[in-house]
This record gives structure tokens, C-alpha cells and sequence, in this order.
């Protein structure tokens, strides 16, 4: 379970703290799922990245299956990134040195257990329908493709908790379509927590949970 | 997938970075192997020249006199210095050559070719010492006319014999090779020579050696039934006069010295021979003397008559004095017996072999018209018999000399009645008692000091890595840069592996590997540039530099150490500089790496202006610890504070109005402000080294006290002719090594001088501990060739040296110099005067310089202007500069490709906010002046920086040689390397800005 209670962030500026977050708390279980929508600056990656152990909040709590990842060591917390949660950016981010099936394993390469990553990885790779280009190097692949490789390398260590930050935001209708399919079906597959920050209704409309930041508050979605 | 694999694909995808920190690596490997190299191969070199020019010779057995050339296995030679058609410091050999030859580079000097004849003026021998008074002051030299040879292959040269030589020597051999029978002939030395070549390091002398060999003979007298050792030299030293009192035989000592007048009242005899000896004959008081009755007679002298002595004595001041000693008749004795003894006396060429009185030819002035009949026939019919003697304290206190007090020494048997031991045993016992070297017959071993020599006077390897340690570290700071660039531009990858669940220390170990492998690759590859680094700074030093090193003889001789050493540095110092960038990952969270940020800097900024400080105070401290060390020292520290008060303040928050398109370009220094601080890094760096090394050059040479200087081959005496106004200031000379920096050996045994009594340095008759002799040497020599520190003691051939002075930019520079008095009694068969101060009336030196040259052309006289000796060690050190200036100038241009780099990349990563610019109304020329505006300010950054760090570095330098600063040269050169600086940025950001902008905007 992802419980994120009372966080609040702040930013120093020349002007005093600029607050991003304030009190915000959301809790997921297990195979839920949830969008969060915002304009633009309205603090919705930074929600992300705190709920994915990326960035600590000013105040306020974060725990996932009862761990709160700000309270351990950086080798630890790096080790719980690994095995617990998967990111997906608006950018592929993929390593555009290394191939389709290589950018999937790269975070099998701190993980315990590597000898059974390449056939998962493979797997995945079919299922997001990629198989026929494991070789090929992020270049040679269009961006909806590049999203595709991205969420699959997400879902190689079984994450508890998918994070995915304008998954289709470059993306054309069609290949945001396919993403986002592919998305919810990996994520029901797996039994994932699935947090989207997206600008997309259309695809914030796929989420049964749908939320609003504003005000650097967290709203039910139409409330 | 393993890590290795995605260490493969980093090293590969990112091929172009990472062959930029290759040869960051490989430049700085090869900068310090190369350096080391050169130092090797140029002691290699030196190695190789002595060996090949001493060809077989291990050892040599050599004397100052002449000895037979058959005393040991080897080949015999005559090794003597002279003067070649007025070409003086020839080597001149006579050895086993059918013909005489000539060195090339000495027939280049004289314009000679086969069959051509030259004069060749040398030494000539003489048993008896110079300094003696019977030595032939005025007839020092010989002259021979020799023709050149024609040599069997001409194509090798006038001389087709290996260029035979002991001096170990970096330049052309100018030697004279002449046939030993033919010197032996003209030296009048049949059968003699004073030196034997030997190839081997074993030689038993002692065995050998004959008493004939150090000058010394045993004759029978039989009618006073005795054996009497005389020596050549008509003095018997020290040492074998202690030699022969240690054989337990009943000795005599005698010495006979010549009176010019022995006086009683106004009778006086003129000429006389007087014995100081302790015999039957002597007189109880050292006040007395015993005249013979022939002297008593014609003096009218009775017993307690006052007698007074008239004599010559030669003294060290190089003249012949007059003086007188009082004594009071004692006895009178027969002129019979042992008192009518005419071989108390040894030979003195050109008086015991004349008939008459007035056939004397003697080396100093006789007044024939005191000699009166009576007087010729005494010698008629006594020849040399004494007629007086005296005891024989009181004669070696009034006659001796630093030759020896003793003419002979007469042998009885101790035990019995007028017999006395074999001449045969007696030379046998004392040859085994004398070492042969206590008699100036010694083994010198050549090879072993030779090959001491060839590790250098100045060890170029050292000299080379400290002033390639900037362009070291600019290669260094390259490294840092580029893999910095690497990193930035991969710093949403890192952000990315982080989001996966990599740890810090995961991806720096993962960037170490990367560059624990460019490090090896790139001293891989900088072994090969270290080879080409190396074989360019010789080739540069047998050309360009010639004068540095004096000789085109200097070969590339690649080793393992020099080579290991560079690529073991590369290795360290490139993967410190990769960990150096990577110590700023930890600060950054994941989130900052995906938005491509990566952080602050690794000194935090609270920290810039205290280290920065703390850099300051430590530069100031080392310019107190030695101009050497305290240049290093401080020029380093006061850069690092310079770029750390530059960091600090591009940290702070820019705030100044933008008033128009050069102050919007500068505020891009402070968007990157590490790179920033590297660039200005890599030029100061360079600009150090250049500006530095200009402020240590020499122009012009002061004129000093003494308008000349002159050496002189052969030894004067009072033989210089009198000039008006002219002054002379003699000093003695024993021959050594060049100590100067003309000499690239190690002097093992430098040339000696010795001023006169009165001379402007007291400390040199200082009286030291343990009969250390006081020093004065010149600074440089003393630091640079001797190695040697201000008040260092040290050893020189079995004699303790302690320098107490140091003389700033002298004329000094090949030499020590001691005292006189501590001179004449090291080296007491050094004669005359062979160095010379000279003042002239003003405008006068140039004709001086030519009357003397070629009044005293028979000496070997050669006369310079001391401005133009002090020039000829300035050009050397000049070289020097103008080579490591050269490497400043490599730096420059590391530097300059540091910077265009960081133009490059800046300009990329900025494509998005200049195609903004161009979107907005900005034309080209705008944005070419922006970006100009930002290199232009990091260039004069770091051309101030260095500049000033090098002004303040050299300062104590600079005031110790007289506050000289070579503004002029300094500013043109420092506005030179701006010009090129900002010709080659205006290039780099015209390339730069040539790509097609408004794509960037598109691909939003």
C-alpha cells in the first residue's frame, strides 16, 4: 500500500519558500490506480517524484508496503527504487548506447537474481509489442516505440508502485493510445499501484481514481 | 546484459568525448614520460659520447712529469693542452698514429686540410718546478710545426681515427693527434710519456713502479761511501723524504741552496754554494755557520765574525725577492774530507754543467761583474763543493719551498763503519715503502668518472617535468574538462539510472571504470606520444636550442623507467581527474540529474574563499623557501587561489543589468561556472609558464669592475707587458672540469682558482674546522651544476670544500675559488697565472684585448669582453628558457582547445535559447559577439591571472637580479597570445554558430 500523508514541499527562492505541495495526502492499494491532473507548475512531477522516493518532501510522510523510503540509507533507498518502483518520463530516457532489450535489463544490473530478467524482459517486450526489435537502438525507434521500451524496463523488477509522468505527453493520438492500453493492461496484469500525472483527459478518463492538483492541494477530480 | 557490457557501449556510443579524455590522458603521459625521456636519453647520449671517444680505456696511469712508457700494460700516449694556430684549450696527443691528424671540428676552426702545416705550441717538460728558483719561468712552451696528415678514408673526415679524448666533453672534440715518437722526440722524453692507457680497472702500480718513474734516483757515492736519493726537480718532497726515514737506515738530509753573496764586512764572495745539513760539518747554533777555509780566507772571516747571506727566493706573489739572513762564523773547516764534497748539491741545469763561472745560464739574473778571478777558480777546481754550512732547520726555514725542503738524502747503514746498503736494495725498500701516488703517480679511473659525469650537471629529465608540470596539468585539466563535458552531457542518463534504482556509488564506480579504462588507453597511447614528445625536444635541443646544450650528439634512447613512469602517472593523475569531476554527484537528487542538472560544484561555497585564503597565505610562505622551489611552490598555490576566488564569485548571483549584448553573453560565464574556472585554468596555467620564464631572461650584462677576461694556455709569471692604465688581476689555476652551465657533464673535479693575497673576499682566508678549505662559487653553478647549497660541505678529490659565498650572475661560473695560501698547498705544482681580471682605461678594452692577444699569442692568451663571457652563459640560460617556453606554448594551445571545446558544447546546449534569440529578431553578428564576448572575457581571465601569479612568483627572482622586468617583451608577448587566443575563439564560435539554429526551435 502507497500512503502519502501530509506532504508538503517547498522550494527555496530569493523571495522565501515557494510551496509546491502543501498537506497532501493520497493512499493507494494494491492494482489501483490513479490519475492526477493540473496545469502546468501546479506541482504534479514533484508529487510524483516524492511519491517515487526521488525527492524528499519538506514535510510530511511517504510510505510504500509500510516503508518510508526517506528514512533509509541512500545504498538502501537505491535498493528499494530498484525492486519497488517503476518510472515511466515524458522523455523515453532510454540509453541511446545500448539496445531495445539492453535498456530493458539495465536495472537488472543492480539486482539480485539477474539470470531470470532476460526472458521477463524479452516477455515484456513481446507483450508491448516489440519483440522483433530487441537489437535496435532507441534511435532507430519512434516515440511512441520509445515509450513502449520505457515501460517496459519500468515493469522488469515487478515494481509495487508504477510512476509515470506524462507517459504519452509526446506522443502522436495513436501511439498515446497504444501506450496508454498497454499501460493500464500491464498494470492490471501485474497488480501494480499506477500513478499517472498527465495533461491528457482522455487518458486521465481510462483511471477509475482521478485526481486534481491545485492550489498545491490535492482534489477529487471535477470536485 | 552485464555491466560490462553497458561499459562497452559507453566507452563506444560516447566516442567522441571519450577520445577527447584519451588524449587529455595520453597528452599528459606523454608530456611526463616524454620529459622523462629526454632526460634520460640526453644522459644516454652523454653516456655514449664519453664511451665512445675513451673508446677501450677503463683507467689511466698518469703524472705530471714523465714517466716510461713501458711501466704498465696499455698503450702509452702523451695527453697535453695547447695552442693550434693561436687556437688555444686544444687537446693535443701523442699516440701511436702514423701521421699527424686533426679533429674535424678543429680543422673547421682552423680552415687546415691535409697536407697544410700548423704550429702547435705546447707545455714543455720541466723536472723542475716552475715556481722553484730554478725553474725556466720565461721558456714555459715549445712550438712544433706540424703538417696534417691525409687520413686513409678523407670522406669521414680530416680525421679518420675515432675522436680520441679523456675530457668528457658534449661538444666537437678539437684535438691534435701527432705520432709519439715524434712528441717524444721534440718534448725530449725518448722512451717517456705521462700517461698509459688502460683497459682494465686492476692496476698494481706498486709493483711496477720505478723511483725513476716519480723522478727520483739513487746514486753511489763512493768517496763519502753513501747512497744519495736525489729527484729531477732537485727537491725532494715531503713524502719521500718521509718514506726514506721510515726504512730504518741511517739518513742524512741535505739542502744546498745558492747564495748569491756571502758576506763578511765588505768582503764578499759572490755565487757560493751553501749546505744545510745536520752533520760533523754544522754548526752547533742555528745563528751559526761553518765556512770552509777557502771562503774564510777570502772573506778575512774569523770565528764570531757576523757572515751575512745574500739569496733569491721565489715567493708566491710569482716574483723573485732578495733577502738576507745573518749568521756569525762558528767554525772553519778544511777544504778537505767531507767537507770538500761536491755532490752535496744536485744538478741545476745550466749551471752544474758549466766550465766557467760565467758560462751560468741559470733562470734568473746573475751580475757577472761581481765574479772574481778567485771565484773561477774555485770552481775550476771544486766545481759545485760548498762553502759554507749551516743547520739544517735553519736552511729549510730560510730556503724551503712547497716542493720539498730537501735537495737529497744521503744512506749509511745504521750499524755499519763506512759501508752502506746496495743502491738496488735501498731503491727496492723504498719503492715499497713510497705510494706511488703521494709521489704524483696515480690511476686515474676514467671510465668510472666519466661515466659519474654523464649523469649530468643538469638533469634535464628533472628540469623538463617541472616545467611540463603545467602543461601537465593543463593536459590534465583538459581531461577533467572534457570528461566533465561528458558527464553533463550525460546527466539525464545518470538521472535516469538513478530513478532505476542505482546507487550513487554504483554509477561512480561505473564512470571509474569508464575512465579507469581511458586512463589505461590513454597511457597506452601516451607511451607512443611520450617517444614523440621526447624525440621532438631532442631534436629541438640539437637544433633549435643547440645553445642550451652545445652539441647535435644528443640521440633518443628510449627505456622502460622514463616510460613506465609517464604511463603510471597518466594512469594515476588521469583517473584522480575523472574522480575529481565525479566528487559533485552525491549532492543531486535523481530529480535535478533529469532535468540536466548537475548541481553545484564540489567545493562547497563557504569553503571557496577560505581555501582560496588559506592558497595565498601558503604561496607567500614558500617564496621564502628558495627561488626554485619557492617559484614552483608559490606559483602553483597563488593559481589555485586565483581560480578559487574566480569560482567563488561566479557562484554568487549575478545581478548586474544587461545593458547590452557582450554583458548578456558574460553572464553565460557564470552559467556553467566549473567549466568557466577550467578554461581560465588551462590559459592562466600557460601563461604562467611564458610570462614567468620571461622575467627570468637575461638581455643585457652588466659591464662590471673589469672590462676583460683572459686564460691563458701556458703559465705567466711577470712576463705580461706593462700597459698604461692597465690593471691585472692574476689568479692561479688548477685545471678542472667546467663547473659553468656550458658543460653538461657532471663536473667531478671543477677548475680551480685562486686570487691573489689581496682580493675583495676575507672569507676565503677564513680558518675552518678540520682543515676545510673555504669556497666561493657562483650561484648558479653552484646550484645547478655542483648541486651544492651556501655553506655545504663536501669532498673533492680527498679535499673538504665548505662553500661560504656565492657570487650573483659572476664571471666565476666554470670555477671554485679558494684561497692562495690554501692553493699553493693542494696543488703545489700548479704554476703561474692562467686567468686574468683586467681593467682598462674606458674605451680602451678593445685595443687592450688586442695587444694582449697578440704580445702573449706564445702563451695561448685569450682575451674576452667580460660582457661577452657573461653573455655566453646568458645565451645558455636563455635557451633554456626560450625551450621551456616552448612548452608553455604547448599549454597555450591545450588551453585554447580547452576553451574552443567549451565554446562548442556551451553553444550546443544553448542551440535552443540562440535559435530563441534568432526567433526573436537576433541576427548572426549578435549572436557571434555574445558568445566571442564570453570566451574573449574567460581568455584575458586567464592571461591576467597567469600573468599576475607570475609576476608575483618570480618576484623575489626578479629582485634578487636587480629588479629587471622585461615589460616590454612581457607585453607584447602576453598581447600576442591574446591576439591568438581571440583569433582562434572568433574561428571556434563562428564554426559553432554555423549549424542551423532554428532547428532547435522546430524540434520543440
Amino acid at each position: 500500500m502507497l500512503e502519502i500523508s501530509n506532504v508538503t514541499k517547498q522550494y527555496p527562492t530569493p523571495r522565501g519558500p515557494l510551496t509546491v505541495l502543501s498537506a497532501v495526502s493520497l493512499s493507494l492499494d494494491r492494482g489501483e490506480a490513479a490519475a492526477i491532473m493540473g496545469p502546468s507548475g501546479s506541482g504534479k512531477s514533484t508529487l510524483l517524484y516524492i511519491a517515487g522516493a526521488l525527492e524528499p518532501p519538506t514535510a510530511g510522510t511517504v510510505t510504500l508496503g509500510g516503508v518510508n523510503p526517506y528514512t533509509i540509507p541512500e545504498k538502501e533507498l537505491a535498493a528499494f527504487r530498484n525492486q519497488s518502483i517503476g518510472f515511466v518520463f515524458q522523455d523515453d530516457c532510454l540509453l541511446p548506447q545500448c539496445s531495445v532489450l539492453e535498456n530493458v535489463l539495465v536495472p537488472t544490473l543492480v539486482a539480485k537474481d539477474r539470470a531470470v530478467y532476460p526472458a521477463r524482459a524479452r516477455e515484456l517486450l513481446r507483450q508491448v509489442g516489440l519483440e522483433d526489435r530487441l537489437d535496435h537502438r532507441p534511435a532507430a525507434l519512434s516515440g511512441g516505440e520509445k515509450q513502449r521500451v520505457a515501460l517496459a524496463r519500468a515493469l522488469v523488477l515487478r515494481p509495487r508502485l508504477l510512476l509515470c509522468d506524462e507517459p504519452t505527453g509526446n506522443l502522436d493520438e495513436a501511439s498515446a493510445e497504444m501506450v496508454a492500453a498497454l499501460l493500464l493492461e500491464l498494470h492490471a496484469q501485474q497488480a501494480t499501484i499506477l500513478i499517472v500525472v498527465t495533461h491528457n483527459p482522455a487518458l486521465a478518463a481510462r483511471f477509475p481514481k482521478r485526481y486534481e492538483l491545485r492550489h498545491a492541494n490535492l482534489h477529487p477530480a471535477g470536485a | 546484459m552485464r555491466t560490462y557490457t553497458l561499459l562497452a557501449h559507453n566507452l563506444t556510443w560516447y566516442w567522441r568525448t571519450n577520445a577527447a579524455v584519451l588524449l587529455g590522458v595520453a597528452t599528459a603521459t606523454g608530456v611526463l614520460g616524454g620529459a622523462a625521456l629526454v632526460g634520460e636519453s640526453v644522459r644516454a647520449s652523454l653516456r655514449d659520447l664519453v664511451l665512445a671517444r675513451l673508446g677501450n680505456t677503463d683507467s689511466i696511469v698518469t703524472r705530471a712529469g714523465f714517466f716510461r712508457q713501458d711501466l704498465a700494460a696499455g698503450t702509452p700516449i702523451i695527453a697535453l693542452e695547447g695552442v693550434v694556430d693561436h687556437e688555444a684549450g686544444v687537446e693535443v696527443y701523442g699516440m701511436d698514429t702514423p701521421q699527424v691528424l686533426i679533429t674535424a671540428a678543429l680543422a673547421q676552426e682552423l680552415g687546415a686540410k691535409p697536407g697544410d702545416d700548423i704550429l702547435l705550441r705546447i707545455p714543455k717538460p720541466s723536472p723542475i718546478p716552475l715556481e722553484s728558483l730554478h725553474g725556466r719561468k720565461d721558456d714555459v712552451g715549445r712550438t712544433i710545426r706540424l703538417t696534417v696528415g691525409q687520413p686513409e678514408r678523407p670522406a669521414a673526415g680530416i680525421s679518420d681515427l675515432p675522436p680520441f679524448s679523456l675530457r668528457p666533453q658534449q661538444g666537437d672534440v678539437r684535438a691534435v693527434y701527432v705520432p709519439l715518437s715524434r712528441l717524444q722526440r721534440d718534448l725530449n722524453q725518448p722512451g717517456k710519456v705521462n700517461t698509459i692507457l688502460v683497459d682494465h680497472a686492476s692496476i698494481n702500480l706498486k709493483r711496477h713502479y720505478t723511483l725513476a718513474d716519480v723522478g727520483l734516483r739513487v746514486r753511489t757515492l763512493e768517496k763519502p761511501g753513501c747512497l744519495s736519493l736525489e729527484s729531477d726537480s732537485a727537491l725532494i718532497g715531503d713524502a719521500v723524504a718521509a718514506a726514506a726515514g721510515s726504512l730504518g737506515f741511517r739518513i742524512q738530509p741535505i739542502l744546498t741552496y745558492l747564495a748569491n753573496g756571502i758576506r763578511v764586512g765588505k768582503r764578499e764572495i759572490p755565487y757560493s754554494l751553501v749546505t744545510a745539513i745536520d752533520s760533523n760539518l754544522a754548526p752547533a747554533h742555528d745563528d751559526g755557520i761553518t765556512l770552509n777555509d777557502w771562503a774564510a780566507r777570502e772573506l778575512g772571516a774569523r770565528v764570531g765574525d757576523p757572515v751575512t747571506l745574500e739569496y733569491y727566493v721565489w715567493r708566491s706573489d710569482a716574483r723573485l725577492h732578495t733577502e738576507t739572513a745573518p749568521f756569525r762564523v762558528e767554525r772553519i773547516v778544511p777544504l778537505a774530507g767531507d767537507a770538500a764534497d761536491p755532490n752535496f748539491a744536485p744538478d741545476y741545469p745550466g749551471i752544474t754543467e758549466s766550465r766557467n763561472l760565467r758560462d751560468w745560464d741559470p733562470p734568473f739574473p746573475l751580475d757577472m761583474t761581481r765574479i772574481r778571478p778567485a771565484d773561477e777558480q774555485y770552481w775550476n777546481r771544486y766545481r759545485t763543493t760548498p762553502k759554507a754550512f749551516i743547520r739544517l732547520a735553519r736552511g729549510r726555514a730560510l730556503w724551503g719551498t712547497r716542493f720539498g725542503s730537501l735537495t737529497s738524502i744521503r744512506v749509511r747503514i745504521q750499524t755499519g763503519l763506512g759501508d752502506f746498503p746496495p743502491s738496488p736494495a735501498f731503491a727496492e725498500a723504498l719503492r715499497t715503502a713510497l705510494d706511488p701516488a703521494r709521489a704524483g703517480l696515480t690511476v686515474v679511473p676514467v671510465r668510472a668518472q666519466s661515466l659519474e659525469a654523464a649523469r649530468g650537471a643538469t638533469d634535464f629529465g628533472e628540469y623538463f617535468v617541472y616545467f611540463s608540470f603545467f602543461l601537465m596539468v593543463s593536459a590534465l585539466l583538459l581531461t577533467g574538462l572534457f570528461f566533465k563535458l561528458g558527464i553533463e552531457q550525460r546527466t539525464r542518463e545518470i538521472g535516469v539510472l538513478r530513478s532505476l534504482g542505482f546507487s550513487v556509488s554504483k554509477i561512480r564506480t561505473l564512470f571509474l571504470l569508464e575512465g579507469a579504462v581511458l586512463a589505461l588507453a590513454g597511457a597506452v597511447a601516451g607511451v607512443g606520444a611520450a617517444l614523440l614528445y621526447g624525440a621532438l625536444v631532442l631534436l629541438g635541443l640539437r637544433t633549435w636550442w643547440f645553445d642550451a646544450v652545445g652539441t647535435r650528439l644528443l640521440g633518443l634512447h628510449a627505456s622502460v623507467p622514463p616510460l613506465a613512469l609517464g604511463a603510471a602517472a597518466g594512469v594515476v593523475t588521469g583517473l584522480a581527474s575523472v574522480a575529481w569531476t565525479l566528487r559533485g554527484l552525491r549532492p543531486v537528487t535523481p530529480r535535478a540529474l533529469l532535468a540536466g542538472d548537475l548541481g553545484a560544484a564540489w567545493l562547497g561555497r563557504r569553503f571557496r574563499l577560505p581555501a582560496a585564503t588559506l592558497a595565498v597565505l601558503l604561496a607567500a610562505a614558500s617564496l621564502f623557501a628558495g627561488q626554485t622551489a619557492g617559484f614552483f611552490g608559490a606559483g602553483t598555490l597563488l593559481l589555485v587561489a586565483a581560480l578559487l576566488f574566480q569560482s567563488a564569485w561566479f557562484h554568487t548571483r549575478g545581478s548586474q543589468h544587461i545593458g547590452g549584448l557582450v554583458a548578456l553573453g558574460l553572464r553565460s560565464v557564470r552559467y556553467r561556472p566549473g567549466r568557466s574556472v577550467l578554461c581560465i585554468g588551462l590559459i592562466a596555467s600557460a601563461t604562467f609558464v611564458i610570462a614567468s620564464l620571461e622575467a627570468f631572461r637575461r638581455d643585457g650584462s652588466p659591464a662590471g669592475a673589469f672590462q676583460l677576461v683572459a686564460d691563458s694556455e701556458l703559465p705567466i709569471f711577470q712576463n705580461i707587458p706593462p700597459l698604461e692604465g692597465v690593471e691585472f688581476i692574476p689568479f692561479r689555476v688548477h685545471p678542472g672540469d667546467d663547473a659553468s652551465c656550458l658543460n653538461l657533464y657532471q663536473p667531478q673535479n671543477p677548475r680551480i682558482l685562486a686570487p691573489p693575497p689581496r682580493n675583495p673576499w676575507p672569507l676565503l682566508d677564513s680558518r675552518l674546522p678540520g682543515g676545510t678549505v673555504p669556497a666561493i662559487a657562483d650561484a648558479n653553478s653552484m646550484t645547478y651544476s655542483l648541486h651544492r647549497k651556501l655553506g655545504e660541505e663536501f669532498e673533492l678529490a680527498g679535499v673538504r670544500y665548505r662553500i661560504v659565498a656565492a657570487l650573483q650572475d659572476s664571471v666565476f661560473q666554470g670555477e671554485l675559488l679558494i684561497s692562495e695560501e690554501n692553493f699553493l698547498s693542494l696543488f703545489p705544482d700548479s704554476a703561474g697565472y692562467r686567468f686574468f681580471l683586467i681593467r682598462t682605461p674606458p674605451g680602451k678594452a678593445d685595443e687592450v684585448a688586442r695587444t694582449l692577444t697578440s704580445a702573449l699569442a706564445d702563451y695561448g692568451f685569450v682575451v674576452q669582453s667580460t660582457a661577452a663571457r657573461l653573455a655566453s652563459f646568458h645565451k645558455v640560460e636563455n635557451t633554456y628558457l626560450s625551450t621551456f617556453r616552448a612548452l608553455g606554448g604547448l599549454g597555450l594551445l591545450l588551453g585554447t582547445v580547452g576553451l574552443a571545446a567549451v565554446l562548442m558544447r556551451n553553444v550546443l546546449e544553448r542551440r535552443r535559447e540562440l535559435a530563441l534569440l534568432r526567433a526573436v529578431g537576433y541576427r548572426p553578428r549578435h549572436l557571434f559577439t555574445m558568445v566571442l564576448a564570453e570566451n574573449v572575457f574567460l581568455l584575458l581571465m586567464g592571461l591576467a591571472t597567469g600573468a599576475v601569479c607570475a609576476a608575483l612568483a618570480t618576484a623575489p627572482a626578479v629582485f634578487a637580479r636587480g629588479g629587471h622586468v622585461p615589460v616590454a617583451s612581457l607585453a607584447i608577448l602576453l598581447a600576442l597570445v591574446a591576439a591568438t587566443g581571440i583569433a582562434s575563439s572568433s574561428m571556434a564560435t563562428a564554426a559553432a554558430l554555423r549549424s542551423p539554429l532554428l532547428d532547435a526551435l522546430k524540434s520543440e
